[in-house]
C-alpha cells in the first residue's frame, strides 16, 4: 500500500514538474555527475582486476569471483539510478537490461550453463567458452581454433546435444533403446543384435521438421547460394568424444556428402553412436544410455589435393623432439583408415623442420576432386614419390605447433591442402597418452643446467607457460610483417598493433606495459607465455638469440631447452582446465566486451549494452550530455557557474568545473587563465591546443570542389553529436576531462580519466564530420586514424567517423598522449579542405609528426 | 637432506590442486585437506614443517587449526590466507603465531616466497 503511495506521489510530482526548466538544478548535475564517474572507474577497475587473473599468475577461488560479480552488479545498478535521477527518469529501460545481465552472472556462477533453450545449430563462430558438452568436442576445438586467425578451418556448423534429444523424443526412441539395452545388461541378447537393431531404429526415424528445416538452412548458408557444386563433410562430434574419453574413430563420419543426403546422413551419424565397437566400450565404461548423445558436425569440404593426419608428438615416445606426419593424395581417408598409399614420416620439431625418417609407399590414388564424385582411379599417377614437398611439410609443422601451443597439448591434426596450395585445418584433438610421472624439482633443475640464465623475476607475467625460440625486437610496427612463427616478441612498449603479431608469437616479453594492458589481454587469449614490464628486455635481449621462456618461473634462458617444453606439454595439468578459471572467462564475456562504441550509432540504446562495461559506458555517455544538455549556449552556461576561457585562439571554451578542475580562486569573474587550470587531463590537452605549431590560424585557401560542397552541406551538422548544444564545452574534474568541440562543421569529443592506478586511466577520443564530400571527409579520418594508431590507440573508423581508445596508461604516458590528442584537435581543423587526393594523406602524416616533433615553445 | 613438508587446508579444492604442483616443483612434500577435521586427523600423525591454511571453513576454522597446530607442532610454521584480509584477522593470526598472513587471491609467487622463507625458520630451528 505504501508503495503504491509512494508511486502516486512520485507521479504527482513528476507531472507538477514536467515543463520546468530543471528538475535537478545544475549545481546538483555536477555532483550525481560525479559519483557516475567514481562508480565509473571503480567498475572500470573490478573488471580490469578480473582481466588480469586470466594470466594464471595468481591462485583465485569461487569467493573471489562471486564478491566480484556482486560489487559490480552494486556500482552498475547504482549509476543506473543516478543516470535516471539526473535525466528524469529517461531511461528506465536501463533496469530491466541489467537484471537481465546480472541474472545470467549467477547463474553463471551457480554452475548451471547458460545456452540458449532452443538453439540447435550453431556455426563454428557462434560457439562460446564451454559450450563443449553442447556442441561435442569436435567442433568445440575447430571452433578454438578459430581464434587463431590465421589458420584456415573450412565453414562448419554443429547441431547439438538438443537436435539431438529433440530427433530421439520425437521418433519415441528414449524407451526403446533403454529396454534394447537393458536386455544387452541382462546379458539375454548379444551386442550385436541390440547394437543392429537400435541403428535401424534410429535409422528409420524422422527427423523432426524444425530441426530439419534448420539443417537445410545452415547448409544452404556456408555453401555461399552453391549448393549443387557444395559438398559436406558429415561427421559425429561426440560429447565426451575426443575429450576425456576416448571414442576417436569409433563413430562414423561421411565425406563427399551432398545436399540431398545431408538429412539421411544426420541419422546415420546418429546411429552410429550405438554401433557395435562404441556399445561395448560404453558398456564396458558404463555410461548410461541417457547420457550418451551425439553432436553432429557438418564441414564445407575441401577440394583436396592431399590430406592427412599431423602428431605434434609421437605417443609412443614422447620424450622425443619429433612429430609424426602422414599424408596421401586425396581426400585423407586413406591416411585415418590406414588404407595403403599413405607417406609417413618422422619430423623434427625446430624450424625449417627436417625430416628424420619417411616411409613412402606406392599411391594408387590420385587427386579426387570432390566435383567429380568419390573415389576416381588414378589415371597415371606418379608413384614412389613422396606426397609432400619440404616446403609442405614445414607448413604444416608451423600449423601444428601453433595449435599445440594453443591448446598446450599434444595433438592429432587432421589436415588437407587444396589445388591452391591452401592448408586446411579439418579436426584438431588430444593425443591421449599415458601421462609420465611427473618430472621431478631435480629433473628440472638438471634441464635448465648449463643453459645460462637472462633474464630473471622482472616484471609482471601475463600469462603463465612455457614458451621458445628466436628473439625478435620490434621497434616500430613495420618490423611486424616478417615476423617469424614461434619467434620471441621482444619490445619496449606494449602498442595495440603488437596484437596482430601474438597468434604467431612462441612468448612475449615487453620493457614497459600492465598486466591489465589491452596487449596484454590479447595474449592471453592466444595463450601465449608472456611476461610485461621487464624493463631492460630489449637491452639484455639480442636479436635472433634463442631463448627459452618460462613464465612459471620468470626466467628466461638462452638456448631452446626442449625438456622444459614437454615438461609443460605432457605433465603440467594447464591452470585452464580448472573450474574456476573456466568460470572466470565466462563471466568476463559477459561483463568485459564493449560494443558500445559510437554514441551516435542507433544501436546505443540499453537494449543494445550486451554487457555491464557497455552498460557503464551508455550511463557515462548519457550522463555527460544531460550536463552538457543542461545549456543551450555559452551564456545559459556562464550563467550557471560555468567559465570562460581566456585565449588568443578563436575558441570560446566553456569550463564547467565538477571539482578541482580549475585552481582555487582563479575562477573570480568568468573568466579563467588556462594557467589556473588544474585539471590534469585537461592541462596536458592544452599544452597540445596551445602549441604554436598546432594552431594554425591562417585562412586555408578553400578550392571550388571544397567551396562547392561547403556551400551545400548543412545536413550533417545537424546530425553532428545528436542534438547537443553548440557550444565548446569542457567539464573538469581534477583528474577528469569531457571536452566536446562543435568546431565548425566538424564534432570532436574526448573523454580522459587519470586515476590513482593505470586500470584507471583511459582516453577515448571521436572525431566526425567535416565541411567537404564524404572523399575528403573520410580522408581526413583515415590521416586522424593513421596518427592516432601510429600513436598507440585503439582505432575505428567508420566513413568520416573516427573512434580511438587507450586504456591502462601509466600517468605519463597519459599525459603525452593527450598532448598529441590536443594538437591532432587543431591540425585537424582544416584538413578536409587541404586533403584533395589520397597521396594528402601521407603528406600530412609526414607533416604532423614533424610538427609534432619540434618541442613546444614556452 | 629430507624433503620440506607443507600440508595445505582450504576448503575451496582450488587452492591445494594449484599450489601443490607448484610447491612440488619447488622441491617440497605436499599433502592437500579441504576439510579441517581430517587435516587435524593427519596432525595428530605427524607434524608438518609448514602449515598453509584458509580462515573461514566449516567446523574448526583456521584460526582454531592454528591453535591447535601451533599446541601440538610448537616447531612448525604456519602461513595464513584469506580471502576476508582484515587488519583484525591478520593481527589475531599474528599473535597467535601465524608465520605469515597472505590475502586471497595471491600470486603464485607471493607464496612461494613465504614458504621459501618459512622454510629457512624452519631449518634453522632445526639446526639449533
Amino acid at each position: 500500500m505504501t508503495l503504491n503511495l509512494g508511486n502516486g506521489l512520485a507521479v504527482l510530482k513528476n507531472f507538477l514538474w514536467r515543463g520546468k526548466e530543471n528538475q535537478v538544478p545544475f549545481s546538483d548535475l555536477f555532483v550525481w555527475f560525479q559519483d557516475i564517474l567514481k562508480k565509473n572507474n571503480a567498475a572500470m577497475e573490478l573488471i580490469a582486476d578480473m582481466g588480469g587473473k586470466m594470466g594464471g599468475e595468481f591462485i583465485f577461488d569461487q569467493k573471489y569471483l562471486s564478491d566480484n560479480v556482486k560489487k559490480l552488479q552494486e556500482l552498475v545498478r547504482s549509476s543506473a539510478y543516478d543516470l535516471n535521477y539526473i535525466t528524469d527518469n529517461q531511461y528506465l529501460e536501463i533496469y530491466g537490461v541489467i537484471e537481465d545481465l546480472a541474472k545470467r552472472l549467477e547463474i553463471e556462477l551457480s554452475g548451471k550453463m547458460v545456452i540458449s533453450g532452443t538453439k540447435r545449430i550453431y556455426d563454428l563462430g557462434e560457439i562460446e567458452d564451454g559450450m563443449e558438452d553442447l556442441v561435442g568436442y569436435k567442433a568445440y576445438n575447430l571452433s578454438r581454433a578459430l581464434n587463431l586467425s590465421e589458420l584456415n578451418i573450412p565453414d562448419s556448423f554443429a547441431v547439438t546435444v538438443g537436435g539431438f534429444r529433440d530427433y530421439m523424443a520425437y521418433n519415441n526412441l528414449f524407451e526403446k533403446i533403454e529396454a534394447a539395452i537393458e536386455e544387452c545388461r541382462n546379458e539375454q541378447r548379444s551386442v550385436e543384435s541390440v547394437s543392429n537393431s537400435i541403428r535401424i531404429m534410429i535409422l528409420a526415424g524422422e527427423i523432426p521438421p524444425v530441426l530439419r528445416r534448420q539443417i537445410l538452412a545452415a547448409a544452404e548458408r556456408i555453401s555461399n547460394g552453391k549448393l549443387g557444386s557444395c559438398y559436406f563433410a558429415t561427421r559425429s562430434s561426440g560429447v565426451g568424444e575426443d575429450g576425456d574419453l576416448s571414442f576417436a574413430g569409433l563413430h562414423d563420419s561421411f565425406l563427399n556428402v551432398q545436399f540431398d543426403e545431408l538429412l539421411s546422413n544426420y541419422k546415420k551419424v546418429l546411429a552410429s553412436l550405438y554401433n557395435q565397437a562404441s556399445l561395448e566400450y560404453r558398456l564396458r565404461m558404463n555410461i548410461l544410455s541417457l547420457e550418451m548423445a551425439m553432436p553432429v558436425l557438418y564441414q564445407k569440404m575441401i577440394k583436396s589435393h592431399l590430406s592427412g593426419v599431423l602428431f605434434t608428438l609421437d605417443p609412443n615416445r614422447p620424450e622425443r623432439p619429433e612429430s609424426l606426419l602422414s599424408g596421401s593424395w586425396g581426400l585423407g581417408k586413406a591416411v585415418v583408415e590406414g588404407e595403403e598409399g599413405v607417406d609417413t614420416f618422422r619430423i623434427s620439431r625446430s624450424p625449417p623442420y627436417p625430416i628424420l625418417e619417411q616411409q613412402i609407399s606406392s599411391k594408387p590414388h590420385m587427386p579426387t576432386p570432390p566435383e567429380k564424385g568419390p573415389s576416381q582411379k588414378a589415371t597415371g599417377a606418379p608413384n614412389a614419390e613422396p606426397c609432400l614437398t619440404s616446403k609442405e611439410i614445414s607448413s604444416i609443422m608451423d600449423v601444428g605447433l601453433i595449435l599445440e601451443r594453443y591448446f598446450k597439448r599434444p595433438l592429432d591434426v587432421e589436415w588437407s591442402m587444396d589445388q591452391a596450395g591452401q592448408l586446411w585445418i579439418l579436426q584438431a584433438r588430444q593425443i591421449n597418452m599415458p601421462r609420465p610421472k611427473r618430472m621431478q624439482h631435480t629433473e628440472l633443475k638438471g634441464a635448465t643446467e648449463g643453459h645460462r640464465v637472462v633474464l630473471k623475476d622482472r616484471g609482471m607475467i601475463a600469462y603463465r607457460g612455457i614458451g621458445a625460440g628466436r628473439v625478435w625486437l620490434v621497434e616500430d610496427d613495420q618490423d611486424l610483417n616478417h615476423f617469424p612463427r614461434g619467434g620471441v616478441l621482444v619490445s619496449h612498449f606494449a602498442p595495440p598493433w603488437l596484437a596482430k603479431a601474438i597468434p604467431r608469437a612462441g612468448a612475449i616479453i615487453t620493457d614497459v606495459g600492465a598486466v591489465t594492458g589491452h596487449m596484454a589481454t590479447v595474449a592471453r587469449e592466444f595463450r601465449v607465455p608472456t611476461i610485461v614490464g621487464a624493463e631492460a628486455a630489449t637491452q639484455l635481449l639480442a636479436a635472433n638469440q634463442e631463448v627459452t621462456v618460462d613464465t612459471e618461473r620468470n626466467i628466461v634462458y638462452e638456448g631452446i631447452i626442449e625438456e622444459l617444453i614437454r615438461h609443460q606439454l605432457l605433465d603440467v595439468p594447464s591452470f585452464e582446465m580448472t573450474r574456476e578459471f573456466q568460470l572466470l572467462r565466462r563471466l568476463l564475456k559477459k561483463i568485459s566486451p564493449l560494443s558500445l562504441t559510437d554514441p551516435d550509432d542507433p544501436g546505443f540504446t540499453p537494449k543494445g549494452c550486451q554487457t555491464f562495461h557497455d552498460v557503464m559506458r551508455f550511463v557515462h555517455e548519457k550522463a555527460f550530455r544531460a550536463l552538457a544538455q543542461a545549456g543551450k549556449d555559452p551564456r545559459s552556461f556562464l550563467r550557471r557557474g560555468g567559465k570562460r576561457l581566456k585565449s588568443h585562439l578563436p575558441l570560446d571554451l566553456v569550463l564547467i568545473d565538477i571539482g578541482g578542475g580549475v585552481a582555487e580562486g582563479g575562477s573570480k569573474g568568468i573568466y579563467v587563465d588556462p594557467d589556473q587550470i588544474t585539471s590534469l587531463p585537461m592541462k596536458a590537452i592544452w599544452q597540445g591546443l596551445s602549441s604554436p605549431n598546432a594552431w594554425s590560424t591562417e585562412p586555408i585557401p578553400v578550392d571550388f570542389k571544397g567551396l562547392m560542397s561547403s556551400l551545400t552541406r548543412t545536413q550533417r551538422a545537424e546530425v553532428l553529436g545528436n542534438a547537443l548544444p553548440s557550444v565548446n564545452l569542457a567539464v573538469l574534474g581534477s583528474n577528469y576531462v569531457n571536452l566536446s568541440l562543435p568546431l565548425g562543421y566538424h564534432f570532436t569529443a574526448v573523454d580522459a580519466a587519470i586515476g590513482s592506478s593505470p586500470e584507471n586511466n583511459n582516453i577515448s577520443f571521436r572525431f566526425v564530420g567535416g565541411v567537404t564530400d564524404i572523399t575528403r571527409r573520410s580522408r581526413r579520418a583515415t590521416l586522424l586514424a593513421n596518427i592516432l594508431e601510429e600513436a598507440g590507440f585503439k582505432v575505428k573508423m567508420n566513413g568520416d567517423l573516427v573512434i580511438a581508445r587507450a586504456i591502462n596508461l601509466s600517468e605519463e604516458q597519459m599525459m603525452n598522449q593527450l598532448v598529441l590528442i590536443g594538437k591532432l584537435i587543431g591540425f585537424a581543423r582544416q584538413l578536409d579542405v587541404l586533403l584533395k587526393n589520397d597521396e594528402d594523406v601521407g603528406y600530412y602524416f609526414q607533416k604532423f609528426r614533424e610538427q609534432s616533433a619540434k618541442p613546444v615553445e614556452k | 637432506m629430507e624433503k620440506t613438508t607443507v600440508c595445505i587446508l582450504d576448503d575451496e579444492a582450488i587452492v591445494g590442486d594449484r599450489l601443490k604442483p607448484e610447491l612440488e616443483d619447488d622441491g617440497y612434500e605436499v599433502e592437500v585437506f579441504t576439510d579441517s577435521a581430517s587435516a587435524l586427523d593427519r596432525v595428530d600423525e605427524t607434524c608438518f614443517d609448514i602449515f598453509i591454511t584458509d580462515l573461514k571453513m566449516e567446523g574448526v576454522d583456521g584460526m582454531g587449526f592454528l591453535e591447535r597446530v601451533k599446541e601440538k607442532c610448537p616447531e612448525s610454521e604456519v602461513i595464513v590466507i584469506t580471502g576476508y584480509a582484515t587488519m583484525e584477522t591478520a593481527r589475531e593470526s599474528l599473535i597467535k603465531g601465524a608465520y605469515d598472513f597472505i590475502a586471497k587471491p595471491f600470486r603464485i609467487g607471493e607464496i612461494r616466497t613465504a614458504v621459501k622463507k618459512a622454510k629457512k625458520k624452519v631449518r634453522r630451528r632445526h639446526q639449533a
